[in-house]
């Protein structure tokens, strides 16, 4: 498959929930069912036995109910960003439908998408960042670069017509000293 | 009395062919002409496609080491020290960072980096390693020279 | 976060190279320059962003070529119009007439053969000698060292240095001196 055909994002939380205290992304349930089909006899059951717990549990979502005539039975979950998740729930059980429930409130709302990398910050440097003169000596402000001195090669070792007239300024010294 | 069962199970081939062009469209969404629409002829390209996919990740991992050596030698020179050698010191020091973390923290964090060099200088100096020094452009290195040879820096 | 942007300047900044071609060979020259133009140099390298430097070359009328090179070496430009399309000249002929020439078709020659090419090009200056533009001269933060050390000239050395300079031995006196390189038109007229 080809990497531009998934969509991709980096890996996000919404304002860093849950660093300090946690608040609960899940603002509006609505179930969607049929009061007499069997696809829906799951989500009836669920109505019946465990719905009010859940709601009691969590007192800052609003949970709706909505009789549909012959519809396949659905959760429509709505967050705080804005997004809304319908979710099918036809033909299931009470208990996968608490789990999938579960799932919904426990999201963030942001879209599940492929994940570039596994770890993302806003801030990748502490020092900051390279630039071209954090190695730089400072005494390079006030230089002139049109100076010999700059321009000119390095070398670590004498050249040898250097090395020769060291040499014979030695000897002679010798000589002189010899006369002397 | 009509026996449709008969020509339907021949009709119908089952649910594995509609969903195998479904999965080959989605490998050649992106091509041109009719190997993007027909499941025959594109068959040959999504094939070849893929087999490009396999040696491209080994090539990318290939790309991706070379640079992240260019960045590594690039940072590290600016402190006097070639790459190669740079590496060498680390892994005498069991300094056990890679490639990828080093070429990050030299564009991130260079303070850091110019530790690392500095560790890495003294592991080689221990072991009688030589770095050199004078193929590398810094005016630090000629600053120093001029002090050692006695001369007056004229600043 | 509007300071984000700032520090992207501060890091993509280009900065401008000095270089001196005095006595210089152009192809080793060229080896050094490259890095810099392409900004292999930096840490934040990458070759689909943009972050080679500037540099500027000064005294290309100085350069140096080794042995026969002046004369030897040739650049052949083909216009494909087959009577008289090809061109030859020998590289004194177009340092003659162009000082900056053989400099920039060394460096240009010894890029990657890619489209960067021309673009990281633009962003070499020439000069065939030290007179610099000011507002050009006025970017300059740093130099590039010479690659080659410059040999001292005969008449650079003053007497004194010529007179105490050691002789090591003397030739003997039914040797003669001949490198034994001779072009078949010197051998012609040598040899009629």
């Amino acid at each position: 498959m080809s990497g531009r055909a998934i969509p991709s994002d980096f890996v996000k939380s919404v304002l860093q929930n849950g660093a300090g205290r946690y608040v609960c992304q899940l603002q509006r349930l609505t179930f969607k069912f049929c009061k007499s089909s069997g696809g829906s006899r799951g989500t009836r059951d669920y109505i019946e036995k465990h719905l009010i717990d859940f709601s009691r549990e969590n007192p800052g979502t609003a949970v709706y109910i909505q009789p549909r005539r012959h519809h396949t039975a659905r959760v429509v979950a709505e967050f705080l960003n804005g997004n809304t998740v319908v979710k099918n729930i036809n033909c299931l059980n009470p208990d996968d439908i608490m789990k999938w429930l579960e799932h919904l409130r426990t999201r963030s709302g942001i879209e599940i998408v492929r994940l570039r990398k596994s770890q993302h910050t806003d801030s990748p440097s502490i020092q900051g960042v390279w630039t071209p003169w954090t190695n730089k000596d400072s005494s390079m402000n006030i230089s002139d670069y049109t100076d010999k001195k700059l321009l000119e090669m390095k070398r670590d070792e004498l050249t040898a017509t250097e090395k020769l007239l060291e040499l014979a300024k030695n000897l002679r010294e010798k000589d002189m000293k010899k006369t002397t | 009395m009509v026996f449709l069962t008969f020509i339907r199970s021949a009709l119908n081939q089952g649910p594995d062919k509609y969903w195998r062009i479904q999965q080959q469209l989605r490998f050649s969404w992106h091509f041109y002409g009719r190997k993007r629409n027909c499941y025959k002829i594109g068959m040959r390209y999504v094939f070849k496609a893929l087999r490009y996919g396999v040696s491209g990740r080994k090539d990318k991992l290939k790309n991706m080491r070379e640079l992240w050596y260019r960045r590594i030698n690039a940072g590290s020179e600016e402190h006097g020290l070639e790459g190669k050698m740079f590496l060498e010191g680390l892994a005498r020091s069991e300094i056990q960072l890679d490639r990828k973390i080093l070429s990050s923290l030299a564009i991130y964090e260079p303070r850091t980096f110019k530790s690392l060099c500095e560790v890495s200088k003294n592991t080689l100096k221990e072991h009688n390693l030589p770095f050199h020094e004078k193929h590398i452009n810094s005016r630090q290195n000629l600053l120093k020279d001029l002090i050692n040879n006695e001369k007056s820096v004229e600043i | 976060m509007a300071h984000y942007r700032v520090q992207q300047w501060s890091t993509f900044a280009r900065t401008w190279w000095l270089f001196d071609a005095r006595w210089q060979c152009p192809w080793i020259s060229a080896r050094t320059i490259i890095p810099y133009l392409q900004g292999t140099k930096k840490p934040i390298y990458h070759p689909l962003s943009d972050t080679g430097d500037h540099v500027i070359v000064i005294n290309t009328r100085l350069i140096a070529m080794k042995n026969e090179r002046w004369i030897t070496f040739k650049h052949i430009h083909d216009s494909r119009y087959r009577p008289k399309g090809v061109i030859e000249k020998r590289a004194w002929q177009i340092h003659a007439e162009e000082p900056t020439k053989i400099f920039e078709k060394a460096v240009y020659y010894s890029m990657d053969k890619n489209l960067l090419r021309r673009n990281l090009m633009a962003r070499l200056h020439l000069f065939p000698d030290e007179s610099v533009p000011e507002d050009l001269l006025k970017n300059v933060s740093d130099c590039i060292r010479q690659p080659m050390l410059a040999p001292k000239r005969l008449d650079e050395y003053t007497e004194e240095d010529r007179r105490n300079f050691p002789k090591l031995f003397d030739w003997p006196k039914d040797f003669v001196l001949d490198d034994g390189f001779r072009t078949k038109k010197q051998i012609e007229f040598q040899e009629p």
